[in-house]
């Protein structure tokens, strides 16, 4: 969509790894089965503290919808491609399976989906979200720690949690412009 | 017609390709049949494996053979004419196999034909693979064509491009892994400049391979022309092998200074790590150090020991494509609580089988080509 930038914000003080949103993106895109299939994960930190004050911090990530994206860069066919909006996207007709996108992620954001035979990541739910609604991981997160919205929109719910809180992006030292921001 | 298969060893000879071919084939298939997913040892962190290694080795062979073999044609070292009219055709070979290797590893290498033209980026390092090492066999076969046919004016002419697409194509190559900013242990300017330097090293032996063993199988003595080509590239590879490990060693150096994140684990994986016997024995021992103190040494650099130099080497280099693919990937992408430090890869049966298969298939189609074209003549005596 024009005039539009995609963001998710996330409060991962509020994140209880209760893996909703993997099982809900599975679900709403048909992600094959399988140890290396998914297109969403919720990593867990190191324990924090000593017995019996322990803490841990969990952090749902997915594909950043980087701003500078290294798996668009390499891919031989264009098959991955970004819209106007910043989703990038697979075009899996044009993929040839090199898996050239999976070695230049530094997020390990993709894998090969052997169903449709092209590499498959996560889209924002871009079927969705073109018909205003919002993905489906944000949507079945039940304590709220996803939020979805245009960046470009001053007034969106992701603009407005920006301006409020600092937050930090996943290795901004690789220059990627990640668009999934981490409220600290 | 040449008659095939006299000789019991050429009879055991046939059998041994035949037995390595029908073990590829096999694979093949069942990849055909069941998909990469199910047969293929690769996982979603460590997407390309052996058969990547195995493509680059070849091609690195195919350069390798086509810049040694036309300091003849090209560059008038007459020593080198002897070479000439083998060396290219080896190198044709040894990148059809490569371009069949790679076609196992992609999952549609049809589609790539098509959207490669139809849909192109320039940005990326694998559109340029195709289409330089295209343009490089397309040089690689009119030199061929015309050394068998003796038109010395198209030969030096398509020969000087080969040579020059060689360089590039090649350098490219080195450039697909170290244009990837993720990968720590790649990235950077070095691998394409390294890549043209191991290829030297992998050409010369090559070339004093086919030349030992052309002669043994046919039971002939060499010839002192031969001889004297034989301690000629003794020598080079000697040069080679010093500036291999010259570079070997500067590739370590930046991954341990100061433990640069990721490029430090990766390396240290090569040290001390998984693929440390890898490293030391096959990479350093046997494709480096041991052919290089054979050659290096006016005694030991006979017919024979440029020979075994040469097969040293070449084993070496296979384990040295292999390691540096790998090690690329083991650190993973994504660190979280109770994940390993680094991820491992052993190849399946299938990628083995496959490895093997080209391998064969290679051998195979260059005792036929030695069947069916004259290439002792030619050359200018
Ligand atoms: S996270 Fe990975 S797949 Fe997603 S845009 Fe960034 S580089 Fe590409
Ligand atoms: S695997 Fe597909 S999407 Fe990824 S770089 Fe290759 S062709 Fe492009």
């Amino acid at each position: 969509m024009k005039n539009k930038r995609f963001a998710i914000v996330l409060d991962t003080r509020r994140c209880i790894d209760c893996k909703a949103c993997t099982v809900a993106c599975k679900a709403e895109n048909s992600v094959p089965l399988g140890r290396d299939n998914y297109r969403n994960w919720v990593t867990e930190e190191p324990l924090r503290g000593s017995y019996p004050n322990l803490g841990q911090n969990f952090a749902p990530g997915q594909c950043m919808q980087c701003a500078n994206t290294p798996c668009n860069r390499v891919c031989p066919t264009r098959a991955t491609g970004v819209n106007p909006d910043g989703i990038v996207f697979v075009e899996v007709k044009k993929c040839i399976g090199c898996k050239y996108c999976m070695t230049a992620c530094p997020y390990n954001a993709r894998y090969y989906n052997e169903e449709t035979e092209a590499v498959d990541k996560c889209t924002f739910c871009s079927h969705r979200v073109y018909q205003g609604q919002i993905p489906a991981c944000v949507e079945t997160c039940p304590t709220k720690v996803r939020v979805f919205g245009d960046l470009n929109d001053p007034g969106s719910e992701v603009s407005r949690l920006l301006a409020k809180y600092p937050t930090r992006v996943m290795k901004p030292e690789m220059g990627t412009k990640p668009y999934l921001f981490y409220i600290i | 017609m040449p008659t095939i298969a006299k000789r019991p060893g050429e009879l055991l000879w046939f059998a041994l390709l035949g037995a390595g071919m029908i073990a590829g084939a096999a694979a093949v298939v069942t990849v055909l049949i069941k998909g990469h997913g199910e047969v293929y040892n690769l996982t979603r962190e460590i997407p390309w494996g052996i058969l990547i290694a195995t493509y680059v080795f070849f091609v690195v062979s195919s350069t390798g053979l086509c810049l040694v073999s036309s300091l003849g044609d090209v560059w008038g070292f007459e020593k080198f004419t002897v070479i000439g009219r083998r060396g290219h055709l080896v190198a044709i070979l040894t990148l059809l196999t490569g371009f069949g290797t790679i076609a196992m590893e992609l999952n549609h290498p049809l589609r790539l034909a098509l959207y490669a033209i139809i849909s192109p980026n320039f940005q990326s390092p694998i559109w340029w693979m195709g289409t330089l090492y295209g343009f490089y066999m397309c040089c690689l076969i009119v030199e061929f064509t015309s050394l068998m046919r003796g038109w010395t004016r198209t030969a030096f002419i398509s020969g000087l491009a080969g040579f020059f697409a060689a360089i590039t194509a090649h350098s490219n190559l080195g450039a697909v892994f170290g244009l990837l900013e993720a990968r720590h242990f790649w990235y950077g300017s070095f691998l394409p400049i390294y890549f043209i330097v191991s290829a030297l090293a992998s050409g010369a032996a090559l070339t004093a391979l086919i030349v030992y063993f052309n002669h043994k199988a046919r039971h002939i003595d060499l010839s002192p022309q031969y001889k004297e080509f034989m301690y000629t590239m003794g020598k080079l590879q000697a040069l080679f092998l010093g500036i291999l490990l010259f570079f070997v060693i500067w590739k370590l150096i930046p991954g341990l200074y100061g433990q640069p994140p990721e490029k430090y684990e990766a390396t240290m994986a090569l040290l001390t790590g998984p693929l440390a016997f890898n490293f030391w024995f096959f990479e350093m021992a046997l494709g480096i150090l041991i052919p290089l103190a054979i050659v290096a040494n006016r005694r030991t650099r006979t017919v024979f020991g440029v020979m075994l130099a040469s097969l040293l080497s070449t084993i070496g280099i296979f384990f040295m494509r292999y390691d540096l693919v790998i090690a690329g990937q083991m650190v993973p992408m994504r660190e979280a609580e109770g994940s390993p430090s680094l991820l491992s890869y052993v190849p399946s049966v299938a990628e083995i089988a496959i490895v093997v298969g080209a391998l064969a298939t290679c051998l195979f189609l260059y005792t036929m080509a030695e069947k069916f074209f004259d290439l002792e003549g030619g050359h200018r005596h």
